[in-house]
């Protein structure tokens, strides 16, 4: 199993977990966080904007769905044709178990 | 090194505290989140849920259609609902006794819902007042 934690736009975040439930991975966590990326922020004027609000969806899948899930979050969660510098960053980390509390099982 | 992933209720948060300290971690971050788990297709169990929260929500005031609308809206497996989740660091051997106290207490009769468990491997971990690292560093 792998742990997926995107780094997304909020105006983006309903894009991509409709997308992703479209797609059958429907269960995700989200969280509000703030960040800047290797820009340093946003820079107007005199003004250096270093904590840029963005949405952290967390994810856990199965390994062989990974290229799948991270070709429909590159795919929904880049503005224009080309992306724009702070779109967002996908991290993929392992996990070794996983237990669902209701069933009192193992697994997803 | 292990890093235990919990995702529960929100008014299950004092009581997985309390089985957190009473099993014996030595610390854990708890962090507000939204979330929301795998479809459940399931007729039965839907229809279950349905009979439930209905029975919940109507009273003198409410409309019962609107009570009907906002139940199905919950129930199609869309909406993200307030959880918290905690992050605990824990030695290896100890994974399975915390699972297993979370589990205990999180486990209620409403089934869907109760959060999942999630454990990760740590590379290293680092205690900022003396420095020291690795194992040394959790407990």
């Amino acid at each position: 199993m792998l742990l997926i934690r995107a780094i997304v736009r909020p105006e983006k975040k309903d894009d991509v977990l409709a997308e992703l439930s479209g797609a059958g991975f429907n269960a995700a966590t989200m969280v509000d966080v703030v960040g800047r990326g290797k820009q340093k922020g946003i820079k107007i004027g005199g003004m250096v904007y270093d904590e840029i609000p963005k949405i952290l969806i967390l994810m856990v899948i199965p390994d062989e769905e990974k290229e799948k899930v991270v070709k429909i979050i590159l795919g929904t969660a880049r503005t224009g044709t080309d992306g724009t510098f702070g779109d967002g960053k996908i991290f993929v980390s392992p996990v070794e178990e996983a237990y669902t509390i209701s069933r009192n099982s193992k697994g997803l | 090194m292990k890093e235990i992933m919990a995702i529960v209720r929100m008014k299950k948060t004092g009581a997985t505290k309390k089985a957190l300290v009473a099993t014996g971690v030595a610390g854990f971050t708890a962090v507000k989140v939204l979330g929301r788990g795998k479809l459940v297709t399931d007729p039965q169990e839907l229809d279950k849920c349905r009979e439930k929260l209905l029975a919940m929500g109507l009273d003198d005031f409410s409309d019962a259609r609107d009570t009907e609308k906002l139940v199905t809206s919950f129930l199609d497996g869309s909406r993200f609902f307030p959880r918290r989740l905690f992050t605990i660091l824990a030695h290896d051997d100890d994974v399975p006794r915390i699972v297993e106290a979370i589990t205990n207490v999180n486990r209620t009769e409403y089934g869907i819902g109760d959060g999942t468990i999630f454990v990760l491997p740590v590379e290293d971990a680092v205690r900022v007042r003396t420095g020291e690292s690795g194992e040394a560093a959790i407990w």
